[in-house]
């Protein structure tokens, strides 16, 4: 779990408009916070799906599962199983 | 007093209240630029869409048709409709017209070949010579799902199959299709400059608040006499104005795909009238009982298609910023 999420934040960091310095909390809404926008979701969309291997279904491309780390963790971990 | 009229509301009857004087007022609009820029007449690009029907039929009220000049500007992937509804406001009105196609433009920046190999890598079984295609987004309200733009094939006039589009792609997509909306400013310009005309834009206050217009294209323009109107004012604009009930009828479209791609599909994701009383009650500051009554949607739904409206707005940002300018002594 804090393995996929330790990923995800390295991407954020690398690819998004996180500062440096933002401490990002679980539930903390990626949107909201200014770390990314509609194309950014898109690109992390495909990272996920390489990475992971995964297909995500359309019906899972929901602002709970996309819009903090805990929501692209568990998805990322029911989708990898 | 007020504040009672405030809490009675009614969206849909403020946006359709007093056209006449709307009327009037653009055409006062439309008449006082023209004279500001020291120029003649417009020209404007007409597309066969309620907006620019509108935008054409104020412009010759108020300057006359010998000073109005319509551009019909199709492409390969263009509705045969859009060409037909153009033509017939164009001899309606007695506008002097020109049909300038602007595939030959595309096709020399292999554009439409660029566009193939996407739509080929994005779905596999993608046919050009059986499969018509269009770029949507999931309905809003019903599905709640993210703004993730898919391909769709359309087969006899049914989807038959839909793949989610990448970043890198859309981003192409989006560039390329841009060019045919830049294409049409470069003529309309060309013609504009000919003459001694401005160029009209035919944007909707919707489209202005959604971004839902291409930069230094449809939105290159010298005036924008509809861009304090919501897509509500202008079908009432439309319906006072006369225009042609086919005009008003056909579902709005940036009709750029082969099949014909409504704007409630890729941008609204909701029925208009629900778009613009959203839009009215945002700008208005009304409270959510009040956008509940006027919608009948639920709070919960009301502020996420707030939270939705206020990403959009922001991330268009850049579509409607004019070049910012670095001033040497401020």
């Amino acid at each position: 779990m804090e393995q996929i999420k330790n990923v995800i934040v390295d991407y954020l960091k690398a690819n998004s408009f996180m500062d440096k310095g933002t401490n990002l909390e679980d539930n903390d809404s990626l949107t909201q916070k200014g770390v990314i926008d509609s194309i950014g979701l898109l690109e992390l969309m495909d990272y996920i799906s390489e990475k992971y291997s995964i297909e995500i279904p359309e019906e899972m491309l929901t602002p709970e599962n996309f819009d903090s780390l805990q929501g692209i963790t568990n998805m990322v971990k029911k989708l990898a199983k | 007093m007020q504040v009672v009229e405030e809490l009675n509301v009614q969206i849909m009857e403020k946006l359709n209240r007093d056209i006449e004087n709307l009327a009037l007022n653009i055409r006062s609009f439309i008449k006082s630029q023209i004279s500001s820029f020291k120029k003649k007449g417009v020209v404007l690009g007409v597309s066969g869409g309620i907006d620019s029907a509108v935008a054409l039929t104020l412009c010759v009220q108020e300057l006359g048709k010998e000073k109005v000049y319509g551009i019909l500007l199709p492409e390969k992937e263009s509705a045969p409709s859009s060409r037909t509804l153009g033509t017939e406001i164009c001899e309606s009105l007695g506008v002097q017209y020109e049909e300038v196609p602007i595939s030959p433009i595309l096709e020399s920046l292999n554009i439409y070949e660029k566009k193939e190999q996407i739509i080929k890598r994005t779905c596999p079984e993608y046919d050009p010579r059986i499969h018509k295609t269009s770029l949507v987004l999931p309905d809003f309200l019903n599905q709640g799902l993210l703004n993730v733009p898919y391909i769709r094939l359309i087969k006899d006039g049914e989807t038959v199959a839909k793949y989610r589009l990448k970043a890198n792609d859309y981003l192409e997509l989006i560039g390329l299709q841009g060019v045919k909306q830049r294409s049409r400013m470069v003529i309309q310009y060309m013609y504009a400059e000919k003459l001694n005309y401005v160029v009209c834009g035919t944007t909707n206050k919707t489209e202005l608040v959604l971004g839902q217009f291409v930069k230094y294209g449809d939105g290159g323009v010298d005036l924008e006499p509809l861009a304090d109107c919501y897509k509500t004012q202008i079908y009432a604009l439309g319906k006072f104005l006369n225009v042609n009930e086919e005009i008003m009828k056909r579902p709005p479209s940036a009709d750029t795909w082969s099949h014909y791609t409504t704007d409630e599909e890729f941008y609204w994701r909701m029925p208009i009238h629900v778009m613009d009383q959203l839009l009215y009650s945002q700008e208005h500051h009304l409270p959510l009982h009040i956008i509940e009554k006027n919608t009948g949607l639920p709070r919960d739904k009301i502020e996420k298609a707030q939270r939705h409206i206020n990403k959009i707005r922001d991330t268009t940002e850049y579509v409607r910023a004019t070049p910012p300018i670095y001033y040497l002594n401020r």
